[in-house]
């Protein structure tokens, strides 16, 4: 059997730091191309994308002024409900036309007020224009009695879906707001309710499935994207079980945070072209055209490989170890389905969040982001290999490259997703509120 | 000069335009001039609450440009019920935009909300079958596969032929993680109001048949083998019940026969609860993380030092 030394095969790539610093100031400074209009009502998240990515890259502060942050965090509050929570975009504030009676057209958003808060912290603003009462008194309104959250209050009614995603970001706001400490609170002279955390966590329990993965509701299907806001969650809520079954009183989950752990250690996959059909990705030694100089040797090694194990390729295994050193492996949202940017942090974060890094293939994911779905012209990094890059994955490719240990860009806090220097700011702010 | 601003039916709006509060905002985008126009009626009419025939055409086209407006269709479905408009004809209008927007969420709460609305008089079959077109878009569409049981559970569907188009997609896809979750959905999804799902012995006999007749198709398929682990979880079984299935594409003795990495996780398992089989455990740990799982490697490494066996040796390699 040939034999393949790591110096042969493992040439890192590397990141491309300078294409990702210009990808990210083009966002910043010049308009978004048109296609993002589908996205006009998602503003707040693109816009803490940018502030994050450039925090990461280490260049917010030498891509802008300080009066462009300024107005930066000046845009934020333009967003700032009069009631407390934050709106996605100016687009359903009426100006001088808003009434009483249009008022449930302009609601506060709890998504929005989340990545508010957070791109707030990372560009060092001081939160003395947050209206802290009125945002935690609102998030109290925006839990359903099942526990979990909706993302919008309107006439009276908690409108959008019952998926984590909102849960995971409630638990944030509170988390910034007021820190861990259960109960009641005291803010400017006020005394606000808490949420109902056990309720919240009696959620997350139902959503847990027969396979170990967590879905957005109870039956429906696992998703790496759903494990991760409702690990995040516990996490923001100090509710999380990490070891053996789980405490009841305060209540914890998940209820068995090994099968959670290997349901996502099964995510890291070598299958990564979105066309191409799955019997024949999953068969041995599909070669792919973008060979290394080494190629030859590794084709060798394989066919050697072959030679000894005598399996059928419709019925064998599906990734080898060569495939792995040449192509990385990334992570998917959900078993049997291909690569993805995103996932790569969604599932990789997971680990972080449950203090198991060294669970997944790290070197193969910076191979995989590095060497497949990295933009070599433009920066950023595209959904699959081969694609343009856009906002989201470009953003969560960097955030799944700094867990991966990529030397740099700046350390991430996984469960947060900002860097850890971000997050950090926080006590300095508790102790200024008296949390 | 712009679609509305032209039309005398719209001559009485006074348009109102998106105001970003200062210098240098965030995440601006390019707008095109027809998306910004509308937006300007769009909050006008929102302002004025106005719940017109008008407005239902307005929201169709911001729809259209910007699906993810989180209270335009608020707004539209309140002007839907307030005019008493025909919700079969807002269904048509929702199927083309559905399958314009893949990934939209806001569409499928929307159809629910217009489905639910309509009750015995919707078209269940039609709604079926519109479920089965986008599945030919991407049979894995989450929130469809959703939806799905919304319309099982809202409908009563559970016996109408659901199991069967469980075998239908899994025929045409046996690695359809989606399709074998429905599947597991429909045969346990009742046990709360006393159904019995695979705790009843026949059903659930008949279910590791199915699951193994999958196996013996593509040994090497994820799904099936969660199907088999996650019956064996809810009905208290012993996975010991398991081993001759792990066997038949797993062994440790002849490493050279192995064809199915699952196989040989699950056997791993089983032996490990055996008296002495330890020791076997850890060589298919072996197994699993030099030849037929690397990607896993530190994963397997870690199974095997909780079971107190020492680090991942490579002589196992075949």
């Amino acid at each position: 059997m040939a034999v393949l030394s790591n110096e042969d095969a493992a040439q890192e790539p590397d990141l491309d730091k300078a294409r990702h610093v210009k990808y990210w100031t083009r966002c910043l400074k010049t308009l978004l191309p048109h296609h993002y209009t589908s996205n006009d009502s998602n503003r707040l998240y693109l816009a803490y994308f940018i502030v994050s990515a450039l925090d990461l890259l280490g260049a917010l502060d030498t891509v802008s002024s300080a009066d462009e942050r300024e107005d930066y965090v000046n845009w934020i509050y333009r967003c700032q409900h009069p009631n407390g929570g934050f709106r996605m975009f100016p687009g359903t504030d009426f100006g001088e036309r808003a009434t009483a009676e249009n008022a449930c057209w302009d609601p506060a958003n709890i998504p929005a007020t989340y990545f508010a808060l957070a791109s707030l912290l990372i560009l060092k603003d001081d939160f003395s224009r947050i209206n802290r009462a009125g945002t935690l008194h609102w998030l109290r309104q925006m839990q359903r009695e099942d526990g979990s959250f909706g993302e919008t209050l309107v006439n009276g009614r908690i409108e959008g879906g019952r998926d984590p995603r909102c849960g995971y970001c409630a638990a944030g706001i509170r988390y910034i707001l007021r820190g861990l400490r259960e109960g009641s609170a005291k803010v400017n002279g006020q005394e606000v309710d808490d949420i109902n955390v056990n309720q919240l966590v009696h959620c997350v329990r139902l959503a847990e499935t027969f396979s170990g993965g967590l879905a957005d509701e109870p039956f429906h299907e696992p998703h790496a994207g759903y494990t991760f806001c409702c690990l995040g969650a516990l996490a923001l809520l100090g509710r999380l079980n990490l070891t053996g079954p789980p405490a009841e009183s305060p209540l914890e989950a998940p209820k068995n945070p090994e099968e959670v752990l290997k349901w996502l250690v099964f995510l890291q996959t070598e299958l990564s072209d979105p066309n191409a059909g799955v019997d024949s990705e999953f068969a041995q030694s599909q070669r792919r055209s973008n060979k290394p100089a080494n190629s030859k040797k590794i084709d060798e090694a394989r066919d050697a490989r072959k030679d000894t194990v005598h399996q059928e390729p419709c019925e064998t295994v599906g990734v080898t170890l060569f495939d792995l050193i040449v192509d990385g492996a990334g992570m998917c949202g959900r078993p049997n389905k291909v690569a993805d940017t995103c996932y790569a942090f969604w599932a990789g974060a997971c680990f972080h969040i449950m203090q198991q890094p060294q669970l997944y293939n790290d070197q193969a994911i910076r191979r995989y982001l590095l060497g497949k779905t990295q933009h070599d012209v433009l920066g950023g990094f595209g959904k699959f290999a081969g694609d343009l890059p856009d906002l989201y994955h470009s953003y969560l490719g960097l955030a799944a490259l700094s867990l991966a240990e990529m030397t740099g860009v700046k350390k991430l806090d996984a469960g947060m997703c900002m860097s850890t220097e971000a997050r950090s700011r926080l006590p300095k702010l508790w102790a200024s509120w008296n949390v | 000069m712009g679609k509305y601003s032209e039309d005398p039916k719209w001559s009485d709006i006074d348009p109102l335009p998106t105001d970003e509060g200062g210098p240098n905002p965030l995440a601006a985008i390019a707008y095109a001039e027809d998306y910004e126009e509308t937006m300007s009626y769009l909050r006008a009419v929102m302002a004025a609450n106005e719940l017109s025939p008008r407005v239902l055409e307005l929201t169709e086209d911001l729809i259209d440009m910007n699906p993810a407006h989180y209270t335009v269709w608020l707004y539209r479905s309140k002007c839907l019920f307030h005019l008493h408009s025909d919700l079969h004809e807002e269904l048509e209008w929702l199927n083309e935009t559905a399958l314009q927007h893949q990934k939209n969420y806001q569409i499928w709460h929307h159809r629910l909300t217009i489905v639910d609305a309509l009750g015995e008089e919707c078209d269940v079959q039609g709604e079926q079958e519109f479920v089965a077109r986008m599945f030919e878009k991407d049979a894995k569409n989450y929130h469809v596969w959703s939806y799905r049981q919304w319309l099982v559970k809202r409908f009563q569907l559970w016996e109408k032929g659901e199991l069967e188009f469980t075998e239908k997609m899994l025929e045409e896809d046996v690695r359809n993680n989606s399709a074998w979750n429905h599947r597991w959905y429909v045969v346990n999804g009742r046990e709360a109001e006393g159904v019995k799902g695979v705790t009843d012995p026949e059903i659930r006999e008949r279910e590791i048949k199915y699951a193994e007749a999958a196996i013996a198709k593509a040994p090497q398929n994820q799904s099936p083998w969660n199907y088999v682990r996650g019956i064996r979880k809810a009905s208290g079984t012993e996975l010991a019940a398991l081993k001759p299935l792990a066997e038949r594409y797993a062994s440790v003795e002849r490493p050279g026969t192995v064809r199915s990495s699952f196989a040989l996780d699950l056997l791993v398992d089983i032996l490990s609860e055996e008296s002495g089989g330890k020791q076997q455990a850890g060589k298919a740990l072996d197994l699993l993380a030099t030849t037929y799982d690397p990607i896993r490697k530190n994963y397997w490494a870690y199974r095997k030092s909780q079971l107190g066996l020492g680090s991942i040796e490579t002589a196992a390699t075949a």
